[in-house]
């Protein structure tokens, strides 16, 4: 099959976006929706994880685990319940596509995930919607109320014999909540600490039973690979690297969130693998106000920064990672002009994660906050020159020393102050020698 | 007395069916009783408790992870504005705008307005960068705010 | 030839047996290695957040080259396989320690000098090994308030906590009375109760000792004493019939306070609120300090000094050196002539207070005698119904299988021990209730009480009437000792060596912490006395003899019941 990428590429996820009544069942039929989950019915649940595991899809959420992989990973002749959870969390800095193809498309996840259950024998889906996506809520909650009248949800589903279940659970305000096993303990009634690792939820999830967690996104991917096959979604996106035994490809179709300083911040669909520069460029219409960019946030502020020299890095799931960040993440390029403060940036970044941060772990609870505390000083005009090798040996404390902590989120935390300390390193020593205040307010507030 | 209603206590029982356990009730019953009255009270714990089959601290430790729910002692106003000061929304007058909004309102995030109208409340990423600066009223996200523009969303005029 | 099976790990190079299911501090602590630890306890669920066990693993490859893993690990977390390489001691560990110890002590207030912890603390220990001796910290330190709301016993010194949630876990997983939780989130949470819902619950002093850190505190013992003035002994909670295994902490002959001791095979690592707090009554104003005689020769009118509200004159005033040779001459002769005169009508009362040491004493006295002296079993106190944990989310009782610690009802230590004693001597148990029914021709008595509250009820009091001879051996006065012929003023558990029985056949030896208060003494000296023994009285020697002479006390041939005891039987046995 041809490549689909370059200028061949027609948008997959956000095909039907802006479509009137785009969120309707009947909308989403006239567009031959559910084609995909009448096709999956008729095939074992086996073939469609290989399916999707021979498509390459890798999981749109942050850590890009191949799917079908994941999928598999269940056990065999499970006794009593299977559950798939949905992770739509979506809170890193940035990224805001999941909010974006639920409100406009339901249909198309839900779909996904009625194929995804039927693949994994999971009788049982939790929809973890954070709260903050109210307009999400109520879209998808008449999507799911119109499957079950349509008898695409609920006991023997279009005649199949199989039986699911969607239930909607709304969070509270907690970024941390997105961390597949503090997903799992929020969903609990708990806490939202991450569990420790093994056992991981293929094995013991939700409730303690066998649990596929998968992103919003993901599942949006799973329709279409059912209806055009793996051959299609690999045409998209970047291959295999050959001389990297370890490397799962980046194929498919990928949602870039842009914002920041650039003109038309949005959402685009492009092929796995478009550069950062083409970005802004081409699809967010250049740097704001004339300016240059100096640094680009590649996935979300946990993965780190680009520096202005690196925006010709792809951005597929090897490309951020070549270049010093932590990984593609959630693919949310955040562009910060040239008139912006690194110091301001990464006292952003630090905050955000002392706020986030769950508490359960030593070093990343105190190490956020400390970093912040730190941080909010040298904005003050108190900074030591020897602050940024603490700021440096506190990032390796808390997450890029692997297994300092429980999960990832100290990692994300660590990352945007190696690469500032390493990139920009001489921008945040001119700032503390000169002995500069922040213009920007300081405002205290509640939790 | 009671302080949750018996159809209040109910909606919660009906959500039993979709989990198994009862603490996952959790999270939808606190939600419920939040949108009824701007906070949760010490009283509605121990009753979400009773119900749940927990220990009121259990409801409680959940409860005070969250940033959502708000305790008896200061309960949301009629309005309650986050607005968002993560990084893409900074970039864009987030941090500004809401020091505006302190200005305008006088009140410190957190707080609520004398007048029991409005409560202010400082957000991480609200997940609306494409519109920074954005804020949420209630559940819903507003996109592209000025101070003016929210205070109009919101029908207020300083 | 068949291959040989590894069994072993290597343990910073040195090789160590591998248990079944044992994680890397265990392994470790075997090896002699620690492995520093704050939220890991063998008790209670793992949850591997307070990083300060973190360690290097590998495994060594068939070939025998080592391979070691990428991450650090917690120890606590990673079953210990045959064949792993651990390493504790290599610079990425310590690295790692280092900075986890300065993280933890951020916001730790440098008051170890009116901390209570201070001598037995693990920020204070892990910091001298394996920590920095400065902070890097520039800003002020956070600043908590203390909440002495956490319960009655307990207070919480909220900045000295290092969030390790033992105690948060302990009230969920052990006591299962859930009273205990985290509040708010990341660098702002704190441990706390539910406003209005103090952590009572009958285990809730466990989570003093649980806390590593200064944070949980016995209100109690607080700023009583430095702990490193005190001194332990080993010894045997007797409240009830778990016989939980205890340590005695005193200094300058004063009990400040008991902790558990850890005996998978009596109670494991915890203790009841009721033991731990239940010995006051040791140095209670009303205990009995000295003996007395009445209507004795050697009594004259000397004025009374003594403070046990009795009327009989006081022996102190007129033996000025030492009341008790003169006390237990008589004794001794006046216990003869009754025998003497009828030995069926002499009955003795044990109590299920006394040690098997002091029955077997006591017994082997008076059927020494006479063999038709009566043996009676002193009053069994039985308070309710056996208190298990954890607790349901109702307050109800676990199920048995699930059970983790019983409070008995049986609130003694020593009824096992004492019946087996008596069946060794009279074949039969007579509980004193049966004895005093309907008319009895008992004219003499020698009654050991030993418990803490009042057990003479009206029916003991009237069916003991006047006899011709009344011998009671107690702690505090009771309305037989207000009329005895002959009150020996005997000790109290901390103040005594000896052995208990527990509810399931289990012995357990203990040592005296303290000396007996005022001139009271311990009933294993005075029987041995009694029985003109020569030398100190001497548990261990009393041991030996009783493991030659009764069957049931085989195991006792020995003489030192070890650390945690010696199970005398299989619980059919037992009766349970």
């Amino acid at each position: 099959m041809t490549s689909l990428n370059g200028d061949n590429f027609k948008p997959v996820l956000l095909r039907r976006l802006g479509l009137p009544n785009s969120q309707t069942l009947n909308s989403y039929r006239a567009d031959g929706g559910y084609t995909a989950l009448t096709k999956a019915l008729t095939m074992q649940p086996n073939e469609l994880i290989d399916l999707v595991k021979a498509s390459g899809l890798r999981g749109r959420g942050g850590a890009g685990f191949p799917t079908g992989m994941k999928w598999s990973f269940l056990p065999q002749n499970v006794n009593g319940p299977i559950y798939m959870c949905i992770n739509g969390d979506e809170s890193e800095p940035g990224t805001f596509n999941n909010r974006i193809i639920i409100e406009e498309d339901p249909h198309q996840i839900l779909e996904g995930i009625v194929i995804g259950c039927y693949a994994t024998k999971a009788t049982t889906a939790y929809f973890y919607l954070r709260y903050e996506y109210g307009r999400c809520y109520r879209t998808l909650q008449k999507a799911v109320d119109e499957m079950y009248a349509a008898n695409l949800l609920g006991k023997n589903i279009l005649g199949s014999g199989y039986s699911l279940d969607i239930y909607l659970h709304r969070g509270a305000c907690a970024y941390i909540c997105g961390e597949e096993t503090g997903l799992i303990e929020s969903l609990e009634g708990k806490r939202a600490w991450p569990r420790i690792k093994p056992p991981f939820p293929a094995i013991e999830g939700a409730f303690r039973r066998p649990t596929v967690v998968n992103n919003v996104e993901t599942m949006a991917c799973v329709p279409h690979i059912v209806n055009n096959g793996a051959e299609w979604f690999q045409s998209m996106g970047v291959p295999k690297d050959p001389n990297n035994a370890r490397d799962a490809g980046s194929y498919g179709p990928k949602l870039y969130c842009i914002s920041g300083h650039v003109n038309k911040p949005g959402l685009v669909e492009l092929p796995l693998g478009v550069t950062a520069r083409e970005l802004i460029d081409k699809h967010a219409g250049g740097v704001w106000k004339g300016r240059k960019a100096k640094a680009v946030v590649p996935g979300g502020i946990s993965m780190g920064f680009l520096s202005a020299d690196e925006l010709d890095t792809p951005l597929d799931f090897n490309g951020p990672g070549k270049a010093g960040c932590l990984g593609l993440g959630t693919a949310a390029v955040v562009v910060i002009d040239d008139h912006t403060s690194m110091m301001d940036v990464l006292y952003n970044c630090c905050r955000f994660f002392a706020h986030e941060s769950c508490g359960q772990c030593t070093p990343c609870r105190e190490g956020t906050a400390w970093s912040t505390k730190i941080l909010e000083r040298i904005r003050a005009g108190h900074g030591k020159l020897a602050d940024l090798d603490i700021l440096e040996e506190i990032s390796a404390s808390i997450g890029t020393i692997p297994g300092t902590t429980i999960c990832g989120l100290a990692d994300g935390a660590a990352w945007p102050i190696k690469n500032a300390l390493k990139k920009f390193r001489p921008e945040l020593e001119e700032y503390i020698k000169s002995g500069r205040k922040s213009e920007s307010p300081q405002l205290v507030g509640a939790h | 007395m009671s302080e949750l209603s018996e159809d209040t206590k109910q909606k919660i029982r009906d959500h039993f069916v979709r989990y198994p356990t009862k603490q996952a009730v959790t999270l939808p019953a606190l939600h419920m009783i939040h949108d009824q009255r701007g906070c949760v009270s010490n009283k509605a714990m121990r009753e979400v408790a009773e119900l749940l089959d927990l220990a009121p601290s259990q409801v409680n430790d959940t409860l005070s992870f969250y940033g959502y729910f708000r305790s008896e002692d200061s309960p949301s106003g009629e309005k309650r504005v986050w607005v968002c000061r993560s990084l893409p929304c900074m970039l864009r007058g987030g941090e500004e705008l809401l020091a505006e909004l302190c200005k305008r309102w006088g009140i410190m995030p957190g707080q609520t307005t004398p007048d029991g109208k409005v409560t202010l409340e400082l957000a991480e990423c609200l997940g609306a960068c494409d519109g920074a600066p954005c804020i949420l009223v209630g559940d819903e996200l507003s996109l592209r705010m000025t101070a003016d523009s929210v205070e109009q969303e919101i029908g207020r005029t300083s | 030839m068949p291959e040989t099976q590894v069994t072993t790990a290597l343990v910073n190079d040195v090789p160590v047996e591998v248990g079944p299911k044992e994680n890397v501090i265990q392994v470790a602590r075997r090896a002699g290695v620690e492995v520093p630890h704050y939220c890991w306890h063998e008790d209670l669920s793992v949850v591997a957040s307070c990083r300060m066990c973190l360690v290097e693993v590998g495994e060594t490859k068939p070939d025998g080259s080592v391979v070691m893993g990428p991450k650090l690990v917690p120890g606590c977390q990673t079953p210990v396989k045959p064949g792993m390489v651990i390493k504790t001691d290599s610079q990425k560990v310590k690295t790692s320690q280092a900075m986890t110890l300065e993280l933890l002590l951020l916001n730790h207030p440098l008051d170890c000098s009116i901390c209570d912890q201070a001598g037995e603390c693990y920020l204070q220990d892990y910091t001298f090994k394996y920590g920095k001796a400065q902070s890097r910290l520039d800003e002020p330190k956070v600043q908590r308030e203390d909440k002495y709301h956490i319960g009655d016993q307990i207070a919480l010194f909220t900045d000295r906590c290092v969030m390790c949630t033992r105690c948060v876990r302990f009230t969920r997983e052990i006591s299962g009375t859930a009273e205990l939780q985290v509040v708010a989130r990341g660098s702002v949470e704190e441990i706390d109760v539910f406003p209005d819902e103090p952590c009572n619950n009958k285990l809730a002093g466990n989570v003093v000792d649980l806390c590593p850190v200064g944070a949980l505190c016995s209100k109690d013992f607080l700023y009583k004493k430095r702990v490193w003035w005190l001194k332990s002994q080993k010894s045997v909670c007797p409240g009830c019939s778990t016989g939980c295994s205890i340590e005695v902490d005193q200094n300058e002959n004063q009990v400040y306070r008991l902790r558990p001791r850890s005996n998978p095979l009596a109670q494991g690592n915890f203790m009841c609120d009721d033991g731990r707090f239940g010995f006051k009554y040791v140095v209670d104003e009303r205990r009995l300090k000295t003996p007395t005689l009445k209507n004795s020769v050697a009594a004259n009118g000397a004025a009374s000094r003594n403070g046990n509200g009795h009327a009989n004159k006081d022996l102190a005033d007129l033996v000025v050196a030492d009341p008790w040779p003169e006390v237990m001459k008589q004794t001794r002769e006046r216990i003869k002539a009754a025998v003497k005169a009828n030995g069926s009508d002499f009955a003795a009362v044990l109590s299920p207070m006394m040690s098997v040491e002091e029955a077997y004493l006591l017994a082997s006295f008076l059927k020494g005698l006479d063999s038709r002296v009566r043996l009676l079993l002193g009053p069994v106190p039985v308070a309710g119904a056996n208190d298990c944990y954890p607790k349901g989310p109702k307050g109800e009782a676990p199920a048995t299988d699930k059970t983790k610690f019983t409070i008995r009802n049986e609130k003694c230590p020593n009824r096992v021990g004492v019946e087996m004693v008596l069946k060794h001597f009279q074949g039969a148990v007579v509980p004193l209730e049966k004895a005093i029914e309907g008319s009895s021709t008992i004219n003499a008595w020698y009654f050991v009480g030993g418990y803490p509250q009042g057990w003479v009820t009206e029916a003991i009091d009237r069916a003991v009437g006047t006899p011709n001879l009344l011998i009671v051996q107690d702690i505090f006065p009771s309305p037989l000792s207000m009329r005895a012929d002959i009150v020996l003023a005997s000790a109290a558990f901390t103040e005594r060596e000896g052995s208990f029985v527990n509810h399931a056949g289990l012995a357990q030896s203990f040592k005296a912490a303290t000396r007996p208060i005022g001139e009271a003494r311990s009933d294993g000296r005075l029987l041995s006395e009694l029985l003109e023994r020569k030398g100190l009285y001497n548990a261990m020697v009393i041991r030996k003899e009783i493991g030659e002479e009764i069957s049931a006390f085989k195991k006792f041939g020995g003489g030192d019941l070890g650390e945690y005891g010696i199970s005398l039987m299989n619980r059919q046995e037992v009766g349970v």
